[in-house]
């Protein structure tokens, strides 16, 4: 409270009572002040004025009947009068009498003059004026007693506020007493307010204190053991939610969040990542509540293995992926071994469900390096699953690092080419052997870059898979290629890959534009042997809707997989185009020739064209010939080219 | 000897007619006038429109009637603010209430300023003396140098005719109730009679 008597309640009212009242006083005494002067003002300027119409009458009688001394008797007399400085009687003529008085001088500043009309008392005709110059001295006088009459009273006022102020003070004095009782008040004590007996505002808010206090305190208990038991509650959720948040639900182990949080916690740490092989089988085959049980067995397992090695953590990153941390980097080569160990017992472990066996394999990607561990251990394992190995420790040495930061650069380049429309068909012609005519052409994808590069598709197409862009290629190259046969009288080939056939969207599209240009007649699908064609039941249905349609197809680079032969006739196909390994070395290969020779009459058989692919030479072209193959393309007839 | 001969020359002098101040003549002829204007009912005294101010005199008095009346036109010149004036100089003898007249002006006469305050009654028009004296028979206004010009009425006169003035006149005046009065005012007040006084004490 101290130094704060300005915030005072009592202070503040007495103020702003006396503020307003001053205001208010101020305000009517200047008001009355005006009033009075300006009556002060208009009394003097009557007694003048009376005194001047007084007299006039007189004047004007004797200055009618010339009786002039007489005037002048009027004027000595009007003299007399201390208020009176001067007189002046004049007619239009001349002044009749002027005489000052000899308070003249000393009272003449700020004096009222006065000026009455002489009336001829006849005719009542204006024959001269009285002006008088009336002393202000009583005005003054009366203003200065009204100006004392109203510091009185304001100094009487001032007084009234002193004693009102005080007395406000001294009622509101209570209320201070008890604020400072209750400053340092807390629920657990009890503060008796004295003023509870006093029968007036003061007592009652005494009285309700003291309620109140009561009820604080009871209220306060509560709250005390509701605080506790929500303490509780929270301790053990905030528990619960970092077990949740650093474990995995299944098996409870440490999960991906809280390796992040031990590799950067612990800087001299080394990886392993586990990941189960094939357990999508596993759970579609015996469903996911079984998957769920093996990977809870599977992590006991885990655990029992490595628990004799303390400086080893378990952790469960996702679905099938383990991970052993290393707290301390053991030698290279006991990481290696323990890797290795783990693995092999990982192959011996075999595990049940319901009288069902269910062996399990894993790929082991490992990371000796602290830095970027994870990622490291990952790009590893990623590298064993395709390279089908069992384990493989992370390695500088495979620029793997490198190689994703280009794939990353090409898919870059190639959603930039076809939002440009950089994707581009060429086109390479394929001869009949027999009358060295140009029969049908290959449509080729080529991208152009920037720098108007054409780019050559075994540089972007696998990445073109990864990353989801296939289809689109595909379709630009079928739209583009449709385009530019509709009016021209060549067949036409278009590579298709398994996946695009197996694409129900990309087969849609593919009759669609067959429709919109009429090429059906035209058009061959060049189905691609080198992948492997495994879904021959899908395939054959594609093939059959498209000979339905008019269209041909033909086996791409045949000879080079590892395709049924039975399989194959199933598809009823078209041309048969030889894989381009067979004919290179056509002309000196004894053994390609044998191939070739079997192919070539295999395809009679059967009415299938067959088409020599990599034609490099005019010896290889003779020796194509020379084996009865129908049809020739390649570098030495001609290459691709962007137009026909 | 010389005390003699002023008393002599002064029994002559009643003998033959009175002795008039002239300044204060003149006085009168100038002011007198004035002071019919000055009547509130005047437009009921006027005859055949005009202002007729009547002098009455006493036969050997004639020429200081007609000196009277010359003061009068020399001042006014035949009209009195709009009005025009006549004036008439008639014998005490000759006046009559058929004399036709708006005011009268009484010079002295031993024995007939009655018979004019009677007449002015009558008539109702106001009455002027050259001598104070007579206000004491009936006459209204008398006027009197003293050290200033002063205009005397008699009250109780001015009671009994049917006469109204402005209200300031009544200011100027000085007004005499009785005959003590007058004598008072002739023996302090007017130099004229101081002077007869001192002439009376020399004597």
């Amino acid at each position: 409270m101290k130094g704060k008597n300005t915030n005072s309640l009592s202070t503040r009212i007495v103020f702003l009572i006396a503020l307003v009242s001053l205001i208010i006083t101020f305000g009517v005494l200047s008001v009355f002040e005006k009033i009075n002067r300006e009556a002060f003002y208009q009394m003097e300027m009557e007694k003048a004025d009376i005194i001047a119409k007084t007299i006039e009458p007189l004047v004007a009688l004797n200055i009618y009947l010339d009786m002039q001394e007489n005037v002048n008797q009027i004027v000595l007399q009007l003299l007399e009068n201390p208020n009176i400085l001067s007189v002046k009687i004049a007619t239009p003529e001349k002044i009749i009498n002027k005489k000052l008085s000899e308070h003249y001088k000393e009272n003449q500043d700020g004096s009222f003059v006065v000026e009455s009309t002489i009336f001829q008392p006849d005719t009542k005709q204006k024959i001269g004026t009285i002006t008088l110059i009336y002393s202000n001295k009583k005005y003054k006088e009366l203003v200065g007693k009204h100006a004392s009459m109203t510091l009185y009273l304001l100094f009487g006022l001032v007084i009234v506020f002193l004693f009102f102020s005080l007395y406000i003070r001294k009622l509101l004095s209570p209320l201070r007493t008890i604020s400072k009782m209750l400053k340092n008040y807390t629920p657990e004590q009890h503060i008796e307010i004295p003023f509870a007996s006093q029968n007036n505002e003061i007592g009652l808010i005494s009285n309700i204190l003291n309620e109140m206090q009561h009820k604080i305190s009871e209220y306060a208990k509560k709250q005390k053991d509701i605080s506790h038991y929500l303490e509780e509650k929270v301790t053990e959720k905030t528990s619960q939610l970092r077990h949740q948040l650093y474990a995995n639900s299944l098996t409870n182990l440490p999960n991906r969040l809280s390796l992040l949080k031990d590799i950067t916690f612990f800087d001299n740490t080394a990886l392993l990542i586990i990941n189960i092989d094939d357990f999508k089988e596993i759970n579609d085959f015996f469903g996911h509540f079984v998957g769920d049980a093996v990977l809870m067995k599977f992590s006991t397992r885990l655990i029992i293995m490595v628990e004799q090695d303390k400086n080893i953590v378990v952790h469960h990153l996702f679905g099938d992926e383990f991970a052993l941390l290393f707290l301390q980097k053991p030698p290279l080569q006991d990481f290696i071994r323990i890797a290795q160990k783990l693995n092999g017992d990982i192959e011996k472990m075999i595990l049940f469900h319901e009288n069902n066996e269910i062996g399990i394999r894993a790929t082991i990607g490992g990371a000796y390096q602290t830095d970027g561990g994870l990622e490291k251990a990952d790009i590893a394992l990623k590298s064993a699953k395709k390279q089908r190995k069992s384990f493989l420790l992370y390695d500088e040495k495979l620029h793997i690092e490198k190689q994703y930061k280009e794939n990353m650069e090409w898919v870059k380049k190639l959603r930039k080419a076809v939002e440009q429309d950089m994707i581009v068909p060429f086109f390479q012609p394929i001869v009949d052997n027999y009358t060295d005519k140009i029969v049908s052409y290959e449509c080729l994808i080529r991208l152009i870059d920037d720098n108007k590069n054409i780019v050559n598709p075994y540089l972007f197409l696998n990445i073109a898979k990864k990353s989801r862009l296939y289809s689109t290629l595909t379709k630009i190259m079928i739209e583009k290629s449709c385009r530019h046969f509709e009016h021209l009288e060549y067949d036409f080939s278009v590579n298709l890959s398994v996946e695009d056939i197996l694409d129900n969207d990309i087969v849609d599209y593919i009759k669609n534009k067959i429709a919109m240009y009429g090429v059906a007649d035209k058009i061959v699908f060049e189905i691609l042997e080198s992948e492997g064609i495994e879904n021959y039941e899908e395939i054959s249905i594609f093939t059959k809707e498209m000979k339905k349609l008019g269209c041909r197809i033909a086996i791409d680079d045949f000879g080079s997989g590892y395709s049924n032969f039975e399989h194959l006739l199933k598809l009823n196909i078209d041309y048969i185009k030889i894989d381009g390994t067979l004919i290179k070395n056509l002309d000196k290969d004894i053994n390609a020739q044998i191939i070739v020779e079997v192919i070539v009459d295999f395809a009679k058989k059967l009415n299938i064209f067959t088409i020599a692919e990599f034609v490099h030479s005019k010896e290889v072209f003779e020796k194509v010939k020379e084996l009865n193959v129908n049809r020739s393309q390649g570098f030495f007839i001609a290459e691709p080219q962007k137009s026909i | 000897m010389k005390k003699i001969l002023l008393l002599l020359f002064m029994f002559i002098n009643l003998a033959y007619g009175y002795t008039y101040d002239n300044l204060l003549l003149k006085a009168q002829a100038s002011i007198f006038p004035k002071i019919i204007m000055l009547d509130k009912k005047l437009e009921s005294k006027l005859v055949d429109g005009k202002i007729i101010y009547t002098i009455v005199y006493e036969k050997d008095d004639y020429e200081t009637a007609l000196e009277v009346e010359k003061f009068i036109d020399e001042k006014y010149n035949g009209h009195l603010n709009d009005y025009l004036y006549k004036i008439n100089l008639v014998e005490f003898s000759n006046l009559s209430k058929e004399t036709k007249t708006s005011a009268i002006y009484s010079l002295n006469s031993e024995k007939q300023i009655k018979k004019v305050a009677e007449v002015a009654q009558q008539k109702g028009v106001v009455t002027f003396s050259y001598d104070i004296d007579n206000l004491k028979n009936g006459l209204l206004f008398s006027l009197v140098l003293e050290k200033s010009t002063v205009l005397y009425c008699n009250k109780n006169n001015l009671h009994s005719q049917d006469i109204s003035f402005v209200d300031s006149l009544y200011r100027i005046v000085k007004f005499i109730e009785s005959k003590s009065d007058i004598q008072k005012k002739l023996y302090n007040d007017i130099p004229l009679f101081n002077s007869y006084k001192t002439v009376v004490a020399g004597l």
